[in-house]
């Protein structure tokens, strides 16, 4: 379908343009922008830098979009893509340390530390994990994390920072996670099972990740993958996680290690 | 897939990608905006898609972009606001092709007839630049599928099927030229509908066949 600002951005009348596109956008803006924050002020202040962002430079991300000979997605999805982008920059300017920590103040203080680690310093949930053992709880095991990461998660999801704190932070790990023997015992294990990751099908690795990690539905999962239904997408979960436990066999470590 | 008494290897693995994905900078490697959005939609061309997939296999940022847009897609305020935009768009074409369709009408009937008879400029239905509409036309006794000429320069195609009030009743978007109906539309013997297929021939550049019609023989016509 036939862009109506494009026309008018490249006959040099951009003010025209962009009358235009927010005419046609704005919504859609808006709706994406709420994806991501509830806070009324924070979605108003995000639209504003969306705005100051697309406008920049004399319109340069209109401009380079509509200069290119092909594309891949739709204009609207492509619009997403960058008003995520930015919404989730502007919360990590903004933010910072001392206004995240705010979020953190009403917390325990084992699932406060576990705040700072994995959406301050973003650190990943093992690396959390071991830092808080090694300065703070040296008795803790990795079944007792994994319940104060959910609580952490829940708290910081309840707050009015909403979903964009999903998009700060990491992926949250199962509850099946059983607890581990020495760390060295830790690191050799994670080193093959790494290893025999890294040997899949590329393929193979993002149909892991996004459905086993990111959790999100077979069915989008096929989509992102290009194979016809969620059905496949079990399938090659299936046969992935079957290669894996395989190479774990041979490597001699048996399903009941871990 | 049903959680998880399924696979120890679950755990294993999301401690292992967390560990080893921690996101930083964005590299010359990662996927620009487009790619990432034509994958969160699922219209990344197979070529494109494969030579896209190992950079997404190893980059926890793209992947996370990936995984974000496709979220904020099935988000229902999201989807409700594209639908609105394809909507309007195909208001803002009806109101156009209808007017034209119709002054083209009145030219045929109503305008000087050459008396020589009419001159073709280029191959008729040779299909450069522009689709031609091929199945079905006219009255056929089923229509489960949409078929065209293939255009050279084109990548893609959009295939739209309306009833006889204009009434938008399918629209997809495919790399082949031809489309089965899902069974979902359900096409009813007598009454007219229209088909037109474009062809994406460059950037924001479509080329549309004429409005097609037809209708399922059995029914008793308008």
């Amino acid at each position: 379908m036939a862009e109506s600002w494009i026309a008018p951005l490249e006959a040099g009348d951009p003010e025209r343009a962009w009358s235009l596109f927010l005419e046609r956008y704005r919504r859609l803006i808006f709706g994406a922008i709420r994806h991501y924050a509830q806070d009324y002020d924070d979605v108003m202040d995000v639209f504003a830098r969306v705005c100051e962002a697309l406008r920049e430079n004399d319109f340069r991300r209109l401009r380079t979009y509509a200069a290119q000979p092909l594309h891949h997605a739709r204009f609207s999805t492509w619009l997403v893509t960058v008003v995520r982008n930015l919404t989730i920059d502007w919360f990590r300017q903004r933010d910072g340390r001392r206004r995240l920590s705010a979020v953190a103040e009403g917390l325990p203080v084992l699932q406060r530390n576990i705040f700072e680690h994995v959406f301050l310093d973003r650190h990943s949930h093992a690396e959390t994990y071991e830092l808080i053992r090694a300065r703070d709880a040296p008795t803790l095991t990795f079944r007792q994390f994994q319940v104060e990461l959910r609580a952490t998660y829940r708290a910081a999801a309840d707050s009015r920072r909403g979903s964009v704190m999903r998009e700060l932070g990491g992926h949250l790990s199962s509850d099946s996670e059983p607890e581990r023997d020495s760390p060295a015992e830790n690191d050799e294990r994670r080193s093959v099972i790494a290893k025999a990751f890294d040997a899949l099908d590329p393929a193979d690795r993002v149909a892991l990740q996004l459905y086993v990690v990111e959790e999100l539905p077979a069915a989008t999962v096929a989509g992102i993958l290009g194979v016809p239904n969620a059905k496949a997408v079990y399938n090659q979960v299936y046969r992935a996680l079957a290669a894996l436990r395989s190479h774990l066999e041979r490597a001699g470590i048996r399903q009941d290690d871990l | 897939m049903q959680s998880d008494s399924l696979d120890p290897l679950r755990g294993e693995l999301e401690r292992y990608v967390g560990r080893a994905d921690n996101e930083g900078e964005a590299t010359t490697e990662c996927l620009d905006d487009d790619t990432i959005a034509a994958l969160a939609e699922g219209t990344l061309a197979p070529a494109a898609r494969a030579a896209a997939m190992p950079h997404l296999a190893s980059c926890h940022r793209c992947r996370r972009a990936v995984a974000s847009v496709a979220r904020a897609l099935a988000d229902p305020v999201v989807a409700r606001e594209v639908s609105a935009i394809d909507r309007g768009g195909r208001r803002r074409f009806l109101r156009i092709a209808v007017p034209l369709a119709a002054a083209a009408v009145l030219l045929l009937f109503l305008g000087p007839w050459p008396r020589n008879g009419w001159i073709h400029r280029g191959t008729v239905g040779s299909g450069q630049g522009t689709p031609v509409a091929l199945t079905p036309s006219g009255p056929v006794s089923a229509a489960r599928v949409l078929q065209w000429t293939r255009v050279a320069e084109a990548d893609r195609y959009r295939a739209t099927l309306f009833d006889a009030e204009g009434r938008l009743l399918y629209e997809t978007e495919v790399t082949d030229t031809l489309v089965a109906l899902p069974d979902s539309i359900v096409l009813r013997p007598g009454p007219p509908y229209l088909w037109k297929v474009e062809a994406r021939i460059g950037w924001n550049r479509w080329s549309a066949s004429d409005l097609t019609r037809f209708s399922i023989a059995g029914g008793t016509p308008p």
